[in-house]
């Protein structure tokens, strides 16, 4: 469904149709698999004479846990080890950032859903009935679920309920705009809804060590956490990564990865776990729920003067990823514009609700939501369209972010703007014939063209890329050539953002050589980092393009020297090595001789700081923008809204694989209107309310717009690898706001809370 | 050493007849039918439920068709929603094909079937609306003899199933008229239904009934808006209503369904939900007598 007129891809190098090298659509390896059925993922593992565990997780969201009694479980026929916070040898307590998050609740249950023992048995309902029999005796509390009440609260953890304030103070606090609009806006909980539930296999090793078989997206911080937790040395526990069933973020629930060590360990037998759908909406994490609350303050002409926000993260029971998600919030508060102006003030706190974490593009989504929310009001009291008060203040490079950080890298904010602004409406269906329409409320008939309005909306969003605040983003990949062929050793896991596609296609435009295989990720590999933040393209892919590099000079070397050229003078293509005068011409396999060569590079970005105690600093590596124009179709009595199109240009550096790039803007812009009109996984008083597919609406191929990509903006980005960036994260980030700006201008309702529900779309008849 | 495999495979029996599946439930008591499987195997696989035997019904020839008997129709049980939605179908009986071409996606209405609509009797089961308007009757093979009753006095747990009965078929009448089912779901891809309204003209009986769906544990007939948009038809002429007729049809409908409460102020969201009906009810109003 999705049209791309921007740029040609560049022709491959190759004669033929076969795609090679950077630039062209080389297909991913595994599509055909995956279509098949037959691409292997965790929940398909199987190991001879297997358990299976099964996971006791708290029903109330705060209570005190006065007992837990095991014996009965322990006893129940086929059960073979039932394990709780007494059996962890090591530390008792992780976390992907801080360690405030216990293996096993023991004194205070602090989410509905947290685990308190796990069991080992020989079938699964065993297991399941065996955990059920648990005995816990819990002294109920009251949960804190309003954010807000958060900070007077008493403690729910020992490390308190605040987890990060970033007060931002950029320019002149007493400065005033001669137009003043204010709102409040709120942002659900999203669920990264993975289509393959958690599932994993753990193998005891003879040596006392344990073998994790996970669907992991960052190996080593889960083997050393799950290290940690057992009491070992980081090199008696390996993860291997499975197939990846689908991440939109961290795919991390240490609350299956642990339990399933600790038993395999236990009963020195491989156990199994796959969880049900139920558990794995209760147990990984979910976009922050978040308040805002803004005042933007601009002149007559509608320039931005000053953005006043307050923005309230909730983040659950435990710290994870609430930090980075809060700097990200706080820096981006303002959104791509030019500000001379910017008061933030942002909270990250502890509630009893379900815990959050990194969901890609976290804190810059929410925060585009509401400045989007706001420009659309500057413009209607301005009376200007809303493009053009947009495009009256957007960034660009060389200007200041709020954190004082100058954008140094490509920030092609108008020209995106400008090319979404300028694209063609999508036709109205034909009046004539009703059954061409697909109306808001889909094919039950229910939608009446009378009653439909058409709005067209706008919204610019950014995301950094890379880990921000001086993470170390390092990757370490290596290239081995033998025989005509390549491998390619990192453990940089392929999560079907196509790093394994893309590290076959560097390898072939470096080197020359067709058959490149990509070995499949695990801790006995060098550390590659998670798989978040378009991380791979940037580092993984850099690292390999050096190592490839170093390879190519150790196979021409020898030629150059012989001949008596430079190596720059050398080209390889096809498998054969050609001088630049064409006297030259030999094959890669006839100048190997049998020889294997090896190679192995890092490559490390540019170091971050902090943001200092009043939100300043260079905390980022990279940004990448998007601009969304979004049409869609109202219907105004039952408040059903369809999404007819969505016109995107985005900010990518370079094109390195143009169907896998269309192919993640059209996921990314979808997994937004998710977002934007049905996913909020309610959980009144802290309990989860119909964590099924059933009750957590995603959208389907009818609900899923025409995705039009108008504009690719290719400008390198000069620190990148290849100048590309990450491509992921922004859609989802902008196409939320794009749809909200769109049902306002359809309805003229404050859309102001994410998902629109029907009653904000529906406009009352004039009395 | 695993026991997985050991699945509850032989207690799975599938009878080619009616016949065969009702004495293969009168052998093992226990046993649960399964026709197409969407609600009750999910139960299972969810571990809710756990049947201790199996009585497949999806090989049963004769109730997965239709035939006629004395202007009415007799569908089997085991018809698929994907084969209702279908146009022969929809020229029989459009607001059922209406009703089963919005139930899911493609793949529970290949499996799902009417029988299993109206067993399940989910407040959202979007052919119970339908079936309500329409008056259909549901016919019932048991160890003794069969037996006839309406459908609603089985979704009501007026007159409910007996041990050992199966849904076999159900009669609805051929009525040559418009009909209409809407249903709001607030979203575009398939959904449950937040509210739904099956609509049906019966010039016979100088009738117009209507059933709203989803609102309540089972559809409700309001029966007084029904008489009263009744009595403005001109039967003999064209048939046609003012649009403000249509708009007062469907505040009298949303006010029936949920009505309000004495000296209690109604919530929001009842008031949106009273809405919705409304809106429903007068489109489908509209478009019956277009």
């Amino acid at each position: 469904m999705s049209v791309i007129d921007g740029s040609a891809p560049a022709a491959g190098t190759l004669a033929g149709d076969t795609p090679h090298g950077i630039g062209t659509s080389v297909p991913s390896t595994d599509a055909l698999a995956k279509t098949q059925g037959t691409y292997p993922y965790a929940a398909d593992l199987w190991a001879e004479g297997l358990l299976w565990a099964a996971v006791l997780r708290s029903p109330h969201p705060h209570a005190r846990i006065l007992r837990i009694d095991t014996a009965d479980a322990a006893a129940m026929p086929g059960v073979r080890a039932v394990v709780t916070h007494e059996d962890v040898p090591g530390d008792a307590m992780h976390g992907r950032r801080v360690a405030d998050r216990p293996v096993f609740a023991h004194d205070i249950v602090r989410h509905h859903g947290e685990p308190i023992a796990a069991v080992a048995a020989d079938h699964p309902d065993t297991a399941r009935l065996a955990a059920a029999a648990i005995l816990v005796e819990y002294e109920v509390l009251e949960p804190v679920t309003d954010p807000e009440k958060a900070f007077a609260a008493e403690p729910l953890h020992p490390d308190g309920n605040l987890i990060r304030h970033i007060p931002l103070r950029f320019g002149d606090p007493e400065a005033v705009g001669e137009v003043i609009v204010e709102g409040l806006y709120r942002v659900g909980r999203q669920d990264p809804a993975p289509i393959g539930a958690e599932a994993g296999l753990a193998v005891p090793r003879p040596d006392g060590g344990v073998e994790l078989y996970v669907a992991s997206t960052d190996p080593h911080a889960d083997r050393d956490i799950a290290a940690a937790c057992f009491g070992l040395e980081a090199d008696h526990v390996k993860v291997v990564v499975t197939g990846v069933p689908g991440a939109m973020g961290d795919r991390e629930d240490s609350g299956v990865q642990l339990p399933l060590g600790l038993l395999a360990l236990k009963t020195g037998c491989p156990v199994k776990f796959v969880a049900t759908r139920e558990e794995s909406f209760l147990g990984h994490a979910h976009r922050h729920p978040t308040l805002l609350r803004y005042r933007h303050h601009a002149d007559a002409e509608g320039r931005l003067v000053k953005v006043e926000a307050q923005i309230l993260l909730d983040a659950g029971a435990y710290a994870d990823a609430s930090s980075d998600a809060l700097a990200a919030a706080v820096a981006f508060a303002a959104g791509p514009y030019v500000v001379p102006h910017v008061f933030v003030e942002g909270w990250a706190v502890r509630t009893n609700n379900p815990p959050s974490g990194h969901v890609r593009g976290e804190g810059a989504l929410q925060v585009c939501t509401a400045y989007e929310g706001q420009m659309d009001k500057l413009a209607a009291k301005l009376g200007l369209e809303p493009a053009e008060i947009r495009m009256r203040n957007v960034l660009s490079t060389g200007d200041l972010l709020p954190t004082g950080q100058t954008v140094t890298c490509p920030a092609p904010v108008g020209e995106l703007l400008k090319a979404v602004r300028d694209a063609d409406l999508p036709p109205l269906p034909d009046g004539d014939d009703e059954s061409q329409w697909l109306l808001p409320g889909g094919t039950s008939g229910a939608g009446e063209p009378g009653a439909v309005r058409r709005g067209v909306g706008y919204a610019l969003g950014m995301v950094h890329v890379l880990g921000a605040e001086g993470t170390d983003e390092v990757s370490t990949a290596t290239v081995r050539v033998h025989d005509g062929r390549a491998t390619v050793i990192c453990a940089a896991v392929e999560t079907g953002q196509g790093f394994t596609t893309l590290a076959r296609q560097i390898v072939q435009e470096v080197l020359g050589v067709e058959d490149v295989r990509v070995l499949a990720p695990d801790t006995d590999q060098p550390p590659a980092g998670p798989s978040a933040r378009g991380r791979h393209t940037w580092v993984s892919g850099g690292a390999v393009e050096r190592a490839a590099k170093m390879v190519r000079t150790q196979v021409l070397q020898p030629l150059a020297a012989k001949f008596g050229m430079s190596v720059e003078l050398l080209s390889i293509a096809d498998g054969k090595i050609t001088s630049y005068d064409g006297v030259l011409s030999t094959t890669v396999a006839e100048t190997l001789d049998g020889k294997e060569l090896w190679a192995t590079a890092q490559c490390r970005p540019h170091p971050t700081d902090r943001l200092d105690d009043t939100g300043q600093g260079d905390a980022f590596v990279g940004l990448a923008f998007c601009a969304i124009r979004a049409v869609v179709d109202v219907d105004i009595e039952l408040g059903a809204v369809r999404v007819v199109e969505l016109a995107v240009a985005q900010d990518v550096g370079r094109i390195l694989n143009p169907r896998q790039l269309a192919a993640r803007i059209e996921a990314g812009v979808t997994q937004g209107l998710g977002l934007a009109l049905m996913e909020d996984l309610r959980a009144p008083r802290g309990v989860v309310k119909r964590p099924s597919l059933t009750g957590y609406a995603l959208p389907t191929a009818l609900d899923a717009p025409d995705v039009r990509i108008v504009k690719l903006v290719e400008e390198r980005d000069v620190v990148a690898p290849f100048g590309a960036k990450a491509v992921s994260a922004v859609p989802v980030v902008t196409s939320p706001a794009a749809i909200a700006s769109a049902v306002r201008a359809a309805t003229g309702r404050p859309v102001s809370r994410l998902p629109i529900r029907p009653q904000a779309a529906i406009v009352k008849p004039q009395a | 050493m695993s026991t997985y495999a050991q699945q509850t495979a032989e207690n799975v029996t599938l009878p080619s007849s009616l016949d065969e599946a009702v004495a293969a439930l009168a052998a093992m008591p226990s046993a649960v039918p399964v026709a197409g499987g969407t609600d009750l195997m999910a139960s299972v696989n969810a571990g809710l439920l756990r049947p201790a035997a199996l009585v497949g019904l999806g090989r049963i020839a004769e109730i997965r068709g239709w035939q006629y008997a004395d202007g009415a129709a007799l569908l089997g049980a085991g018809l698929t929603h994907a084969r209702m939605g279908r146009p022969d179908f929809a020229a029989l009986i459009p607001a059922l094909a209406a009703a089963a071409r919005s139930a899911g996606p493609p793949q529970i209405r290949n499996a799902g079937t009417l029988g299993g609509n109206i067993v399940s009797a989910a407040p959202t089961g979007d052919s119970l609306p339908v079936l309500a308007a329409l008056e259909a009757s549901v016919v019932l093979a048991g160890p003794e003899a069969d037996r006839e009753i309406p459908v609603s006095h089985l979704l009501t747990g007026m007159d409910p199933l007996r041990p050992g009965e199966l849904l076999a078929f159900v009669r609805i009448p051929l009525l040559h008229a418009p009909q209409t089912f809407l249903k709001a779901t607030g979203r575009t891809g398939p959904g449950r239904a937040v509210a739904s309204v099956a609509l049906v003209v019966d010039p016979a009986r100088r009738q117009v009934r209507c059933a709203v769906g989803a609102v309540a544990q089972v559809p409700l007939r309001p029966l007084e808006a029904e008489q009263w948009v009744a009595g403005l038809i001109d039967w003999d002429g064209e048939r046609t209503l003012a649009p403000e007729a249509c708009t007062a049809f469907g505040e009298y409908v949303a006010a029936a369904c949920i009505p309000d409460q004495p000296g209690v102020e109604l919530p929001p969201a009842a008031v949106q939900l009273r809405r919705t009906v409304a809106a429903l009810s007068r489109r489908a109003l509209g478009r019956a007598l277009a």
